[in-house]
């Protein structure tokens, strides 16, 4: 009875409560930063005295915020192309690969998820401080890179096991050369699993901080950096219309994401 | 002799240890039905894979025509295949996806066209060409797959196992449509079934399968009738075997013994044996009957009746012989005897001497 | 089944794997275990780093703000993730997924706009301070940010999303008609919670306490804007060492702890499943 929703009784009044009360811990921050963001209050009161639309002027003036924003897009963009091309190689051996070990590889791939950012971070900073990679371009892509992968894989790993192999096959037998084959029917066939993978790796190399703080230098730094740099001088509400704008750009891709699963299941 | 159509030439194919197929050796006429039947494991889909071009065999050689297509890879085959499981392309509409084999043969626009009407119209499906493979039935699907092996004309059709995933009573209604395939288009076709009622349904000849080997080939009347193994003789029909030892042989005829001492003679006997070895009287179900009295000498045997079935046109008495061998005998409704009987009760078997063969167990 | 064609015929398609292993051992063995090797050589070779890390009462602290922080993190988060999931696991799906939608939305919003939102809540004459004294419940406003229980606050916003979501997997998995026999057999609703729902959960609840734990015991952001410089944790202490003093000895030696307990705890969580599925 406990899993039927109906037969809990004054129980089911209980956990609704729970519920309610945890959906609102989550909003009530992201809603409040929206907020504060159309405040005139320099101090950051709430609710605000009156209504401005000045921090994102200030935003935009000031060619730091954009530039970091689009420092932060050119990387997200070419860490998604990269991180979906190794991730569906990669998701090809480890599905449908022959070879020993796979799992080992698998547990390998999925290593730079589990261990703590703060370690990769400071040791491709070490490393690239050797090779000159600090404050590049290329630094910041390969670091967003490393812990992009691992989600990517897991997704297109995910929609190939639930891709027939035989499907494959038949179009081999129908004539397709196996490269053929896999252009033609299984990428089509996987490419719910390719979008998801995309979005996941685009947002989490537009959202990463501590890498970016590592691979940051004064000529380059994401939109990330910009904002953990501004937050240790100063609570000021340029950064909460800052965040307002990465709230809609997380639930664009969230809707995305959303489109994408229900054209799968149609 | 002639070269045959298609030459499985002493296929071996080995995993590690297992031997999943062991010198298979069969000749294929062109436009012919021919079944592999056998139990799960046994080789059949191996055989087809080889065929097919995805496993290269450890041994042996698949000529057709009489040119070996080992050296040829799987998408240069011209080979049809219809799989066990869907395989339509989910992404393309019925229509394309039976254009996709004359789209990789870069075949012009109006060809293709005309090709895939035709090939939709053989399995009746015309009219379906933009609808979605995931909006249709599972036997509507695997007309699709018919469709779209056939539409490049290719000289072999493999099919393993296409119906096993669909209800009875569809998986009939699809058999009539292959079988008026067949007939229609001429093709070749080999397929793969663990079904004995499906393959005597459709094949022209029927391969049993048996441990990676073939153990018979034949029409489904000359396996039936004359069963070149125990195995065989087990695996096509409903069949009862007697356990005994061999009380004499001559040639290929023998005279069994029972265990209580009753002796059949001038049986046919399959496969080598001596005297005083263990061997099986294998009586097929249609020619046996339940009887009060004792029949003519060396056909009939006395057995105990151990249980009793109402099956509607049949009842099914169970029954066991003085040495503990079980059989199953079918009364037709309306057999005098069949309102009669009660557990416990001594009756005797009899059967007609022809249809009795005596297998070397081994 | 196998792929025919991959299985047969052609390679065994380990060299697809090669672009992504080659630039993992390039850019994440190789300098993690660089990083590694530094905090034996540097400043001379020997043990000498690890010795200080353990021996100093300072670097204690710092251990046991670590250790505290995530235990009392995971703690609270089994408690409110566990009714959550189960809710969100039976209820009505139009409730399920706008409750769905609010946890991914706040998973997915960016990890300084949340704890910007947070530092801005919690400070003193924040909005929280300000609401208590309002209502009278307290004369001054309580010290939130720069400590600890700023910190546990913030994670806990962090960590919950990552707990829900296996915990209300696992719960739907679990067979109700499994609860209507408790009932059946007499339970009460109390019983069929302790005696059969939360032993079934269990396994889902324990790993994903396990990475919550984990997850924490790394982290670093959240802990470095709102604990302030007094309440260290491992995560900035590592950084701290290479960024601000330079000493990648000291860095190293504090990585490789890190390390060591996070791929314990991991392989732990691997075990743990392991065998639950070869029951
Ligand atoms: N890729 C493989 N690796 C190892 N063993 C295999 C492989 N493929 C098949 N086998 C083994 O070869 C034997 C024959 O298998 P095959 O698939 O040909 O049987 P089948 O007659 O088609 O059976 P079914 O009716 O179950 O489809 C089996 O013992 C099987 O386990
Ligand atoms: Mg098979």
């Amino acid at each position: 009875m406990l899993l039927d929703f109906n037969k809990l009784g004054a129980w089911k009044w209980g956990l609704t409560a729970i519920c309610v009360l945890m959906a609102l811990f989550l909003l009530l921050p992201i809603l409040f930063i929206v907020g504060l963001s159309f405040g005139s209050s320099r101090w950051l009161i709430f609710p605000p005295p009156g209504w401005t639309l000045k921090w994102y002027a200030e935003l935009f003036a000031d060619p730091r915020w954009l530039g970091a924003a689009l420092t932060s897009a050119k990387i997200g963009v070419i860490v998604m192309v990269l991180s979906v091309a190794l991730g569906l190689l990669a998701s090809l051996a480890l599905v449908r690969g022959t070879f020993r070990g796979r799992e080992v590889l698998r547990a390998f791939f999925l290593t730079p998820m589990v261990l703590p950012v703060v370690i990769v971070a400071v040791a491709l900073y070490a490393a690239f401080l050797r090779l000159g990679l600090n404050g590049t371009l290329v630094g910041f892509v390969i670091a967003h890179l490393i812990v992009a992968l691992p989600f990517a894989i897991i997704t297109i790993t995910g929609a190939l096991e639930t891709f027939d192999p035989a499907i494959e096959d038949a179009a081999i037998l129908c004539g397709a050369s196996p490269w053929e084959a896999r252009l033609r029917v299984t990428l089509p066939g996987i490419r719910h699993g390719l979008f998801s993978a995309a979005i996941f790796s685009f947002l989490i190399s537009w959202d990463e901080v501590v890498l970016a703080i590592f691979m940051a230098s004064p000529s380059l730094q994401t939109l990330p950096v910009k904002v953990w740099t501004t937050l240790r001088q100063d609570l000021t509400p340029v950064i909460a219309a800052a965040s307002t704008l990465l709230v809609a750009l997380t639930v664009l891709l969230m809707i995305a994401a959303a489109l994408i699963r229900k054209g799968k299941s149609e | 002799m002639t070269t045959p159509f298609l030459h499985i030439n002493g296929i071996r194919k080995t995993y590690g240890p297992v031997v999943a197929s062991d010198h298979v050796e069969l000749a294929i006429s062109e436009g012919e039905f021919m079944t592999f039947l056998g139990p799960s494991g046994s080789g059949k889909s191996t055989t087809l894979y080889i065929l097919a071009g995805f496993q290269d065999p450890t041994a042996g050689d698949i000529k057709l025509r009489g040119q070996s297509i080992l050296s040829t890879p799987s998408h240069k085959r011209n080979i049809g295949m219809v799989f066990q499981r869907y395989t339509l392309f989910p992404h393309l509409s019925v229509g394309e996806n039976v254009a996709f084999p004359l789209r990789v043969r870069r075949m012009g626009q109006s060809e293709i066209a005309e090709k895939v009407k035709r090939a939709l119209a053989l399995v009746r499906l015309d009219g379906f060409e933009d609808r979605m493979p995931a909006k249709m039935s599972g036997g509507q699907q695997q007309r699709v797959a018919l469709a779209r092996a056939l539409v490049y004309d290719p000289p072999v059709l493999l099919m393993d196992e296409p119906l096993s995933a669909l209800d009875k009573k569809l998986r009939e209604e699809i058999q009539v449509e292959i079988r008026r395939i067949h007939q229609e288009t001429g093709v070749t076709i080999l397929y793969v079934t663990h079904d004995q009622e499906e393959a005597l349904r459709l094949s022209d000849r029927i391969a049993i399968f048996n441990k990676g080997k073939i153990e018979q080939v034949g029409t489904g009347p000359e396996l039936y009738a004359n069963p070149a193994t125990h195995f065989v003789a087990d695996f096509i029909g409903d069949s009862a075997f007697l356990s005994g030892e061999l009380a004499g042989v001559q040639g290929n005829r023998a005279a069994l013994r029972f265990a209580n001492g009753q002796k059949v003679v001038d049986i046919p006997l399959h496969g080598a044996g001596r005297q005083g070895q263990a061997a099986d009287l294998m009586l097929r179900p249609e020619r046996v009957e339940l009887s009060a009295e004792a029949g003519a000498e060396g056909a009939s045997l006395p057995v105990t009746v151990q249980d009793i079935t109402f099956l509607g046109n049949c009842t099914a008495v169970a029954a066991r012989t003085d040495w503990g061998d079980a059989m199953t005998v079918r009364l037709n409704f309306g057999h005098p005897l069949a309102g009669r009987l009660a557990r416990g009760d001594r009756l005797h078997v009899r059967w007609s001497p022809e249809a009795a063969h005596a297998f070397v167990r081994g | 089944m196998f792929s025919a064609i991959t299985a047969g015929r052609r390679g065994s398609g380990l060299g697809f794997a090669l672009p992504a292993v080659l630039l993992l051992f390039a850019f994440f063995v190789v300098p993690v275990a660089a990083l590694l090797t530094r905090s034996v050589t540097e400043p001379e070779l020997g043990l000498q780093n690890y010795a200080v890390l353990v021996g100093s009462s300072t670097y204690a602290r710092i251990f046991f703000n670590t250790f505290f922080v995530s235990g009392v993190v995971t703690l609270i988060t089994v408690l409110i993730a566990f009714p959550v999931a189960w809710a969100l696991a039976i209820m009505p799906s139009r409730w399920a997924s706008i409750i769905f939608a609010i946890i991914l939305l706040s998973m997915w919003t960016n990890l300084l706009a949340r704890t910007y939102a947070w530092m801005v809540l919690l400070q003193q004459t924040g909005l929280i301070n300000r609401s208590l004294m309002a209502l009278g419940l307290i004369d001054a406003p309580l010290q939130l940010t720069n400590n600890l229980v700023g910190v546990t606050i913030g994670m806990v916003y962090i960590m919950l999303p990552f707990m829900i979501l296996p915990l209300m997997g696992v719960i739907k998995k679990i067979d109700p008609a499994i609860l209507q026999a408790a009932a059946l057999c007499g339970a009460t609703k109390a019983q069929a919670l302790r005696r059969v729902l939360i032993p079934l959960a269990g396994p889902g609840i324990a790993s994903g306490a396990l990475m919550v734990f984990v997850m924490s015991l790394g982290y670093y952001v959240t802990p470095s804007l709102l604990g302030g410089t007094a309440n260290m944790m491992l995560a900035e202490l590592i950084a701290q060492q290479v960024q601000s003093l330079v000493n990648w000895g000291m860095g190293g030696a504090a990585a490789f702890l890190l390390l060591v307990v996070t791929l314990g705890l991991y392989a732990v969580q691997l075990r743990f499943f392991d065998a639950k599925e070869a029951r």
